[in-house]
């Protein structure tokens, strides 16, 4: 019965340091915008480091821009809601997994490495899709 | 419930959140595509290809329209304004067995200079590289080496050392392969990428 404690922070550890790898990095923001990271909300200032799960959040006002490790570019647009749910990228061998979520509001994409790197890697969901990104450029709008 | 009921419950909600996509061509003119994998909570097997086109979410056979002459909404040409500059990519060459620039690789310092200057929140991503001179283990080491007096001179010139990361891929990413212990100046080097 001891041990549980321990087995639980070591998992605890474990989580936190591969999910603490940097993604991407906010390059612009204006108006009401932050990131949600958990419980926190962060202001998008330039050079921000994002990580897999962060939550971008605007309001009628806001926009955000980011550039991620695998040269994937994003642009969120006013009254927005973007999440990035799943990322994961080998730089070495240039492969990896991408999955975005549209919720509500509009977003700007140029695909990169991960797009390229094996059919339907990238992917992006919206309330009542899950498209397959094969290497393009593209805008998405979820209207409420 | 019937089907009458649940197929109005469904337009009710479709009504909630209508989507579209607009799809472009690539910065290079290619044009790309994106795969309905499901629509409605079903597996689904569409693909949207056609590029300058509008295309309404939702349905599993996916029809695009031509953009035509309204072409994007202000909205959508600010989105695509705001997007960040791409990537760019500098490659800097040096004599065997050192660390120091080749002088033609002097000049390529500066342009890199102005290149991270003019970025908005700059991530500069630092790989070095050796021909198959010595071993591998010598050539991870003087990878590293290289790849860390580039990041130290950006250091030098104001740069945070938080925007910037450098590794050592030794003799394993050849840019002109050879066999081992073949001298080539192509394959010393050190890779910048600017986001």
């Amino acid at each position: 019965m001891l041990r549980l404690p321990f087995a639980f922070g070591l998992i605890a550890l474990i989580t936190a340091s591969s999910a603490a790898a940097e993604i991407a990095r906010i390059k612009q923001s204006s108006g009401s915008a932050f990131v949600q990271r958990n419980t926190q909300q962060l202001k998008p200032v330039p050079g921000l480091q994002l990580l897999a799960g962060d939550r971008l959040v605007t309001g009628k006002d806001g926009r955000m821009s980011l550039s991620f490790i695998d040269n994937t570019r994003f642009a969120v647009g006013p009254n927005s809601r973007v999440s990035v749910s799943e990322f994961q990228y080998d730089r070495t061998r240039q492969r990896g997994s991408f999955v975005t979520q549209v919720d509500r509001g509009s977003l700007a994409v140029v695909s990169g490495r991960i797009a390229k790197s094996d059919r339907d890697a990238m992917k992006v969901r919206t309330p009542k899709t899950l498209l397959g990104v094969r290497g393009t450029k593209f805008i998405i709008e979820v209207a409420e | 419930m019937n089907w009458k009921y649940l197929s109005a419950a469904a337009l009710l909600l479709g009504g909630c959140a209508t989507s579209s996509l607009v799809l472009l061509p690539d910065d290079d003119g290619r044009q790309g595509s994106l795969a309905v994998l499901e629509a409605n909570g079903r597996p689904a097997e569409g693909v949207i290809a056609q590029g300058n086109s509008r295309t309404k979410l939702g349905d599993a056979r996916p029809a695009s329209r031509p953009l035509g002459d309204k072409g994007l909404s202000a909205q959508e040409a600010a989105l695509l304004t705001g997007l960040p500059p791409p990537a760019k990519s500098f490659l800097l060459y040096f004599d065997q067995g050192t660390v120091t620039p080749t002088p033609e690789s002097q000049a390529v310092l500066g342009e890199l200079r102005a290149e991270i200057a003019s970025r908005s929140g700059p991530h500069v991503e630092v790989t070095g590289h050796t021909d198959t001179v010595g071993s591998g283990a010598d050539n991870d080491r003087l990878s590293q080496q290289r790849a860390e007096e580039v990041l130290s001179w950006l250091a030098s010139q104001g740069f945070d050392r938080s925007l910037m990361s450098a590794t050592g891929r030794g003799e394993r990413e050849l840019r002109e392969p050879t066999v081992d212990n073949v001298s080539s100046a192509a394959n010393r080097r050190v890779e910048v990428i600017v986001r």
